[in-house]
């Protein structure tokens, strides 16, 4: 009992070093970013005073049973303990010490829950995330007038009249559409703005922030903000149905100048490949089979891009697809040698992987021939992608050349 | 009375002799489980109530008005002015089924006719006069007119119960239907909910209606006829309730 | 139920509508199927508890194999969705609540000093209701495919858009049913506490059992019709094309969060405080000393379950519900540990001092105690918000809820079982197997989930059919699932100890405990182990907290404890002859089993609806006009009072 007395604290001391892992990519113990500082400054008191707690009563328990025990075969029947009936005193007092201890506890961790909502100035990028089944799409709103589309033309976009019924608005054409990596700039605090387009997802990097439920018809406010450059994943945490597993995305911070070269080359139309080219040939395969969901911007002003309403069914925006590390809600690497799950990735070869990695042509083949074979999706009532056992080698092969050229 | 009470007494009465049935509050059990009960009801119509007023309201204030912090942070300052009170969908009521129109005044009163639901409300009400009545008469030993007034209670309601099919056949021909609109759904549900239990409390005053006629309702059963009283004011006063919320609020 | 009273100068042709005769046998099956014994409706909720422990053990144990490496394939994502949905829903509703609703059943009349509850066919009908549900839910696993929304259920997910299956369907009415069930019980039992105590037994004379009992009652009248109001509007959504979740209609997903929560939090605190009770029970009459601070055990258990009703929303910090209203949650959050804190510290103050036989029942009660300060302490640290933005959904909660509602209330109730075992069946179970059982159970049990708590932290999220071997949760989750198998085996030991027992104590040819083995403090211990079909032969008079004990015990002149009386000359004789109890009946489980069959009418053909409702109609009519009692010549009509209220 004693060596049980003294080893179990160790052990759990040890076990609570063992949270602060680097090498786990999802630790809310390395918090890299600061709302996640904020929130582990709060932690980390309140574990401290659980354990002593917890160890006190823990403690007194076992020395209670060590000490205070009898034995049934022997003890004698009537050789009573003092009958004590309780102590008003000891009672109140163990009523109103904890309660103090509480409103304590209360008074010093409630500004937390509201400096966690605090967002940037007017002015400064701002994000809307969207969650479907099971991936993320992330909207900039890089002309800075709002992410939906002024439909009666007042100039206020995304207001009670630009709604269409069923009840929805239309996204703004005009801004940068990309999926399941959030590009940021490092050391600067982004707002996003969350909503989601069938079920309730939650968005998540541990590192960077806690978490913010996306609910379809709300829009929540939430931010994320990376102290360096660096990628950090996260993962969907609302049960969102039978991929919610597969559902991860993570963070992509650059440096400022960086970041600045990614969004202009986010903000261009897609390159169309030189006529006759195999890529020319994998174009014409996807303007036949994949323009029903997926949506490749070749004009910036063609008002067929006008088509997204929110609730609409969406597929990921393809139009940057090469610019990606990872699909399928971030669980199949594009690139051989970048695993999303690690979160390892050199993120100064983010804004040319082609040139430090080889495309990962085995994956994305497999991918679009049999798409729910590789992660659970239920394409037959229009939820994840559908399986494309029509297509041939060659055929996949030009889809695939086209897609690289997508950066 | 329980049966274990009379079970205690039957074998063995030195403990309390022939004192009223054993009872630690001096209620009867029956009429105690029955408060319960309503105290239970009470919540199952605080929660659809509830529910009826957020869909009404999330239906009429959509979306971005509920969230000015969406609008500031999208749209600067520019914050319509009328985004805080609850006066909007204004241009886009022709995108709507034709019953919308209604929406869109951020009312929906002009389907409501006040005076014919004031009416059978009114009947509901006097119908708990006479349940009160009937529960007098059996406990005097007038048969007669427990009869009489159990049956106009019962006819009473009746009363309302068409009031309401009349009602509800004439809203959905105007175009307000169950699965059409989110406020259907919750104003069906929420009144026909009530329905339901007006129902059952008519049921329950034609079984009495009928003990009467065959003899078997005598004066010593006369705390059954005041429980299904207790149910049946209990109903009425729900009504109350329901027909401010629904009706007269706009 | 309360229409339809034969008249009392009726007599009985003992054919009610012609069709079912009023049972009298209480043996055999039949017997068992038509009870209105409140000690046998206590052990059938047992053992069904029972039952429903092996089915979502199972889920438990497919769940961690499922997990024990990265990237395993046994349960696609489909069917783990499904797994777990049905491991938390029967865990729940079908495990613990309806072991609270054993102990409540069988105990609690006791412990007042009543011969039954209070409406005894009602609380036939509570059960076979329960069960009604409870096997409806468990056909999905072949009629579905099982509910895969989470227990949870959130919306807009468990719409049918998102989850065509029926098997949401069967998630929704199942409990529906249930529901009912523990509706009409908490009416009865709350009846029963609150006008059937034996005289002198005071409300500060009640055993702290009681009184959670009663506020374990009082929560399930005022919850269960919230969750039923949110299963309405789900099933008019689903089954009926309205539009109460339906968002392009503007409807908002968080009113089934509002409404499951509402009912869910009181639902937390009713699950435990059962086990609350029962530890108040066994702690006294192993430390050999009563309750330390009565009045404060009695309080905080009524002030956790009024403030219950004040916290729903901390499982919606995260869910987009407004600073403002986090802050206030948080806040009332927080301040529900202080009465947990108390009942924590008198139990310890209890042990304090005492002489401590360390029996299995008392063993299981120490482990409640520690266990359940660490799931309390883990609880304070999610009550702050902020934190809980990273800890909700992940495996941090699941360590916290296990810890509560496995290490808190399951220890509890295994305390209660070994405690009452020779109450309920007359032979007492091993304590070697007992210890064994105990100690298998303690080190699988935190082993699976001490584990989960680093992995929460870590980042693992909760609902997670995979992961992968990069994110780093492989070695935690291989310690949990080993524990998990230690744990599943652990469970089961009980079921093995009182096989063994029960064998060996016939074998022995070993005498009846008697009626006070542990030299315990309260009614029931004062009556012949088993308990008499009758409970007692004479109401007792009641004239003290621990009458019983104080009936034993006095003090001398010297202020001595000393032994006035034996238990076995207090206890009543268990004669009772003369005593008349009430009839058994058919009809609460035709009642019953009307409901599914409506149930699965609304589910797969309005058709089925038409038999159901006459069969629930007629079953209605027949409780009504069925005599409470067939007519026994020895109590005919006696002095005036033979008439019954027929419930």
């Amino acid at each position: 009992m004693k060596k049980l007395l003294t080893g179990a604290p160790v052990a759990l001391a040890l076990l609570l070093a063992g949270c602060g892992d680097d090498s786990k990519p999802l630790n809310t113990y390395e918090p890299q970013g600061p709302k996640a500082e904020a929130i582990d400054r709060i932690i980390q008191p309140i574990f401290l005073l659980a354990f002593v707690i917890g160890f006190l009563v823990f403690g007194v328990v076992a020395w209670l049973i060590f000490n205070n025990r009898v034995d049934p075969e022997t003890y004698d029947p009537l050789d009573f303990p003092d009958q004590v009936h309780g102590n008003a005193k000891l009672e109140w007092g163990w009523t109103l010490v904890p309660a103090v201890i509480l409103a304590i506890i209360s008074a010093w961790s409630v500004p937390a829950i509201w400096d966690l909502e605090e967002k940037n100035e007017a002015g400064e990028l701002d994000v809307l995330v969207i969650g479907q089944q099971w991936w993320w799409e992330y909207r900039y709103d890089v002309n800075g007038n709002g992410f939906f589309l002024d439909v009666d033309g007042d100039g206020v976009a995304g207001d009670e009249d630009d709604l269409q019924w069923p009840l929805e608005l239309l996204l703004d054409p005009e801004d940068v559409v990309t999926a399941n990596q959030l590009v940021i700039p490092a050391g600067q605090q982004v707002d996003l703005t969350l909503t989601s387009r069938d079920v309730i997802h939650s968005y998540w990097i541990p590192r960077l922030n806690g978490k913010r439920d996306t609910v379809p018809g709300r829009f929540h406010t939430w931010s994320v903000a990376a102290n360096e450059a660096g990628e950090f994943t996260g993962w969907c945490t609302e049960f969102c149905g039978i991929s919610h597993a597969r559902m991860r995305m993570s963070a992509i911070a650059l440096d400022k100048p960086d970041f600045d070269a990614w969004l202009a080359n986010q903000s261009e139309a897609a390159a169309i490949p030189e006529e006759g080219s195999i890529a020319w040939e994998g174009r014409e395969v996807f303007q036949a089979q994949c323009t029903q969901c997926h949506n490749i911007t070749e004009d910036l002003d063609d008002p067929a891009n006008v088509v997204a309403a929110l609730t609409a069914k969406a597929a990921p925006n393809l139009t940057h697809f090469a610019t990606r590390a990872a699909f399928a809600g971030n669980i199949y690497s594009q690139w051989v040698g970048i695993d999303p799950d690690a979160a390892q990735m050199d993120v100064s070869t983010y804004l040319d992987l082609g040139a430090n990695y080889r495309f990962n042509e085995p994956e994305l083949r497999r991918w679009i021939r049999n798409a729910p074979g590789r992660k659970d999706m239920a394409p037959e009532d229009e939820r994840g992608m559908t399986a494309f056992p029509q297509l041939s080698d060659e055929q996949l092969d030009q889809l695939i050349a086209y897609l690289e050229t997508l950066d | 009375m329980s049966e274990v009470a009379t079970a205690t007494e039957a074998h063995d009465d030195h403990d309390h002799g022939h004192e009223e049935h054993h009872s630690s509050l001096g209620l009867s059990n029956m009429k105690l489980a029955m408060w319960l009960f309503l105290g239970s009801e009470c919540l199952l119509f605080t929660a659809l109530i509830s529910s009826y007023l957020l869909s009404k309201t999330r239906f009429i204030a959509e979306l971005t008005a509920g969230n000015p912090d969406v609008i500031r942070g999208t749209l600067g300052d520019n914050v319509p002015a009328d985004v805080e009170n609850g006066d909007r969908l204004a241009n886009s009521g022709d995108l709507l089924e034709p019953f919308s129109e209604m929406f869109a005044e951020g009312t929906v009163e002009p389907l409501w006719d006040i005076p014919f639901t004031s009416f059978s409300s009114f009947v509901l009400l006097m119908s708990s006069l006479s349940m009160v009545l009937a529960h007098s008469a059996v406990s005097k030993g007038d048969y007669k007119n427990t009869r009489l007034w159990l049956g106009t209670t019962a006819l009473l309601g009746s009363v309302f119960i068409g009031g309401q099919v009349y009602e509800f056949t004439t809203f959905f021909r105007e175009g307000l239907t169950y699965q059409g609109t989110l406020f259907g759904s919750a104003f069906y549900t929420l009144t026909g909910f009530h329905g339901v239990h007006v129902t059952g409390g008519i049921l329950m005053l034609g079984s009495l209606l009928f003990l009467s006629f065959r003899g078997k309702l005598q004066k010593d059963r006369a705390e059954t006829v005041e429980l299904v009283g207790l149910y049946w004011h209990f109903v009425d006063v729900v009504w109350v309730l329901i027909f401010t919320i629904v009706y007269l609020i706009p | 139920m309360t229409l339809a009273l034969p008249p009392a100068e009726q007599k009985f042709d003992g054919s009610p509508l012609g069709a079912l005769v009023r049972p009298r046998t209480s043996t055999g099956l039949k017997g068992w199927l038509t009870t209105v014994d409140h000690k046998k409706i206590g052990i059938m909720y047992g053992a069904a508890a029972m039952f429903f422990l092996l089915i979502g053990g199972a889920a438990a144990l497919l769940i961690r194999i499922q997990l024990a490496a990265p990237n395993q394939t046994l349960l696609g994502g489909d069917a783990y969705n499904r797994v777990f949905t049905m491991h938390g829903t029967v865990m729940v509703f079908l495990v613990v609540m309806p072991i609270g609703a054993a102990f409540a059943n069988y105990m609690m009349p006791i412990q007042i000093g009543a011969r039954d509850v209070a409406f005894p066919r009602i609380n036939a009908f509570s059960f076979w209701v329960f069960l009604a549900g409870g096997l409806m839910l468990n056909t999905s696993w072949f009629l579905g495919g099982g509910a895969n929304g989470g227990w949870f259920n959130y919306a807009p997910n468990n719409g049918i858009a998102f989850s065509p299956s029926a098997g949401i369907d069967f998630w929704n009415l199942g409990l529906f049913i249930a529901g009912i069930g523990s509706l009409s019980g908490a009416v009865n039992l709350i009846t029963t506490v609150l006008n059937m105590r034996a005289p002198g037994m005071t409300w500060m004379r009640m055993p702290v059992f009681v009184w959670m009992t009663l506020v374990t009652q009082f929560l399930l009248l005022f919850a269960i019709p919230v969750l039923t109001v949110a299963q309405l509007l789900l099933m008019f959504d689903r089954n009926f094309g309205a539009n109460f979740f339906n968002v392009s209609q503007g409807a908002d997903p968080l009113l089934w969060q509002h409404l499951f929560w509402v009912f869910g939090h009181p639902e937390v605190y009713l699950m435990i405080l059962p086990a609350f009770g029962i530890v108040s029970e066994v702690i006294p009459a192993f430390a050999r000393k009563p309750i330390f601070g009565y009045p404060f055990m009695v309080a905080s258990g009524a002030i956790i379950g009024f403030m219950g009703w004040g916290v729903w929303a901390h499982h919606m910090f995260v869910s987009g519900i407004g600073p403002l209203s986090v802050s206030a949650f948080s806040v009332a959050t927080m301040f529900i540990a202080v009465p947990t804190g108390v009942k924590i510290l008198n139990w310890v103050a209890t042990l304090w001092g005492g002489k401590l036989l360390m029996t299995t029942a008392m063993w299981f009660s120490v482990g409640l105690i520690v266990q359940f300060t660490v799931g309390g302490l883990s609880g304070v640290a999610h009550a702050v918000a902020a934190s809980d933005t990273q800890q909700t959904d992940t495996y941090f909660i699941v360590a916290h809820f296990h810890y509560v509602l496995f290490g808190g209330a399951l220890f509890g109730f295994y305390a209660g079982l070994y405690f009452w075992w020779p109450k309920a069946f007359g032979y007492l179970l091993d304590e070697k197997w007992g210890k064994w059982n105990f100690w298998s159970m303690v080190v699988g049990f935190n082993l699976t989930f001490g584990p989960m708590h680093i992995l929460g932290l870590q980042g693992m999220p909760r609902r997670m059919q995979t992961y992968d071997d990069a994110m780093g949760f492989s070695n935690w989750n291989l310690v949990a699932t080993i524990g998990s198998l230690i744990l599943g085996v652990g469970t089961l030991l009980i079921l093995v100890n009182a096989m063994i027992s029960r064998r060996r104590w016939i074998a022995d040819g070993r005498p009846n405990p008697g009626p006070d083995p542990w030299d315990a403090r309260t009614l029931e211990w004062s009556i012949q182990s088993p308990t008499p079909e009758h409970n007692f032969d004479y109401t007792p008079q009641v004239t003290e907290l621990d009458d019983f004990w104080h009936r034993k015990y006095a003090m001398d002149e010297n202020h001595n404890l000393v032994k006035i009386a034996d238990a076995k000359d207090l206890a009543q004789p268990g004669n009772g002859e003369g005593v008349h109890l009430p009839a058994p009946s058919f009809w609460p489980i035709l009642l019953a089993f009307s409901m599914p069959i409506i149930g699965y009418g609304v589910m797969f053909s309005l058709w089925l609806t038409i038999p159901g409702g006459i069969l629930m109609m007629a079953s209605l009519y027949g409780w009504a006009l069925e005599p409470a009692d067939d007519l026994d010549p020895k109590i005919d009509d006696h002095d005036g009072h033979g008439e019954l209220v027929n419930v």
